[in-house]
């Protein structure tokens, strides 16, 4: 057998085992569907959100950490073309609970604002260059086989512990905005999303010039 | 397997997709997950869940700490439901994640290759850990889901791992590399 036969082999085996799982895990689903709905959409859309991640390499990490490491923008690029869509894609599902006077889903993720928010992105920021992944990308590493991640995740558990403890302090010591700040409360819906995509393309336009820059 | 067949699969599964791909499909499940779980995409709140009840079998923490244990146990059966089920989905993003890199054949088991590379992941992991847990979030609940959100925080939090980053940057050049 030479070297092509056996890589066709591997690609039949992993591609066997890939099926099965399948088949597996989409019974579960129907398992946690006539448990209850709302269990088997949290299975699936966890899944989704796996293979999305593993297949279009998509890491957070890298769009942080590339621009200044290599000097390449295209996973920051990929990044801001999510954010904007779904900043359009989360606006309009917010006015629309809005409009028909129901309550906005998803407010609880208007978080407050300290020194913890400064604090907690810088330490997470260097974290995640270090350990190489963030929460999603260690997650979907373990998938791909990643030992060292499996190291990460205990890290991160008990990082997670200490953060719970000190928590307390942190919220009564350095928060600036208890409420935290809803963009449309400042600007109206309109206005709000204007300039956050504005934000988002001058970000974009000066990756691209970032990119550019490095190349020359 | 038949070779015909191994060329269409390949072709089905083996390419990646591109980032804007990627974005795009992220984002359709980042409004669909809004609409049904009536809130975004997020990670660590399971982390921070499964901490404190592991905190409160084993009994420890300020006083502050020990009565919000406390409340959690006793009100065990609703947050058990909710969190488990952000748990579930984290485990749903390992396994999807596998299936991706089985269907792809992209699956290799790499082991940890030395006490080096092990002691700087554990390190990132607590870093994280303990950002993410004062932080209200990681990337995804924090960065992604709270930008995509319109909430300043989104946008303070994104600053300062932008800044973390480049020094985490930094350091890996200065100690690892």
């Amino acid at each position: 057998m030479n070297l092509s036969d056996q890589k066709k082999d591997n690609f039949a085996k992993q591609f066997s085992a890939g099926l099965v799982l399948f088949v597996m895990l989409m019974m579960i689903g129907v398992f946690l569907f006539q448990y209850a709905p709302m269990i088997a959409f949290f299975w699936l859309s966890g899944l989704g959100f796996g293979y999305i991640l593993q297949r279009s390499r998509f890491c957070f990490v890298a769009a942080f950490r590339d621009p200044a490491l290599t000097g390449s923008t295209a996973v920051t690029r990929g990044v801001l073309v999510a954010l904007a869509l779904t900043t359009i894609g989360f606006t309009a599902v917010k006015y629309f609970y809005h409009l028909t006077s129901q309550t906005i889903p998803g407010q609880s993720y208007i978080a407050s604002i300290g020194m913890n928010t400064v604090v907690g992105g810088i330490i997470f920021g260097i974290g995640m260059v270090i350990a190489g992944g963030c929460a999603s990308g260690m997650l979907m590493r373990i998938g791909e086989g990643f030992e060292i991640h499996l190291i990460t995740l205990v890290g991160f558990f008990l990082g997670t512990m200490l953060g719970n403890n000190h928590l307390q302090w942190w919220n009564s010591h350095w928060m600036w905005v208890k409420e935290g700040v809803f963009l449309p409360d400042l600007f109206g819906w309109a206005g709000a999303l204007i300039i956050q995509l504005l934000v988002i393309a001058l970000l974009y336009g000066l990756a691209i010039k970032w990119e550019a820059k490095q190349e020359l | 397997m038949e070779r015909e067949d191994q060329k269409n699969f390949r072709r089905w599964f083996k390419p990646s997709w591109s980032y804007v791909t990627g974005a795009v499909l992220l984002s359709i499940l980042q409004v669909i997950t809004l609409i049904v779980t009536q809130e975004p995409l997020g990670i660590t709140s399971a982390f921070s869940y499964w901490a404190i009840r592991l905190q409160g079998v084993l009994g420890f923490g300020t006083p502050a700490q020990l009565t919000m244990v406390t409340q959690l146990l006793g009100a065990r059966e609703a947050l058990w439901f909710e969190e488990n089920l952000v748990t579930l989905r984290n485990l749903g993003i390992i396994l999807g994640a596998l299936l991706s890199a089985l269907l792809a054949s992209q699956f290799r088991l790499k082991k940890i290759k030395s006490g080096q590379q092990a002691l700087t992941a554990l390190l990132g992991g607590l870093l994280m850990g303990y950002g993410s847990s004062i932080a209200a979030g990681c990337n995804i609940g924090a960065f992604f889901s709270g930008i995509g959100s319109m909430s300043l925080s989104g946008w303070v939090f994104g600053l300062f791992l932008f800044i973390g980053a480049f020094i985490g940057g930094k350091l890996l050049i200065r100690f690892l590399i």
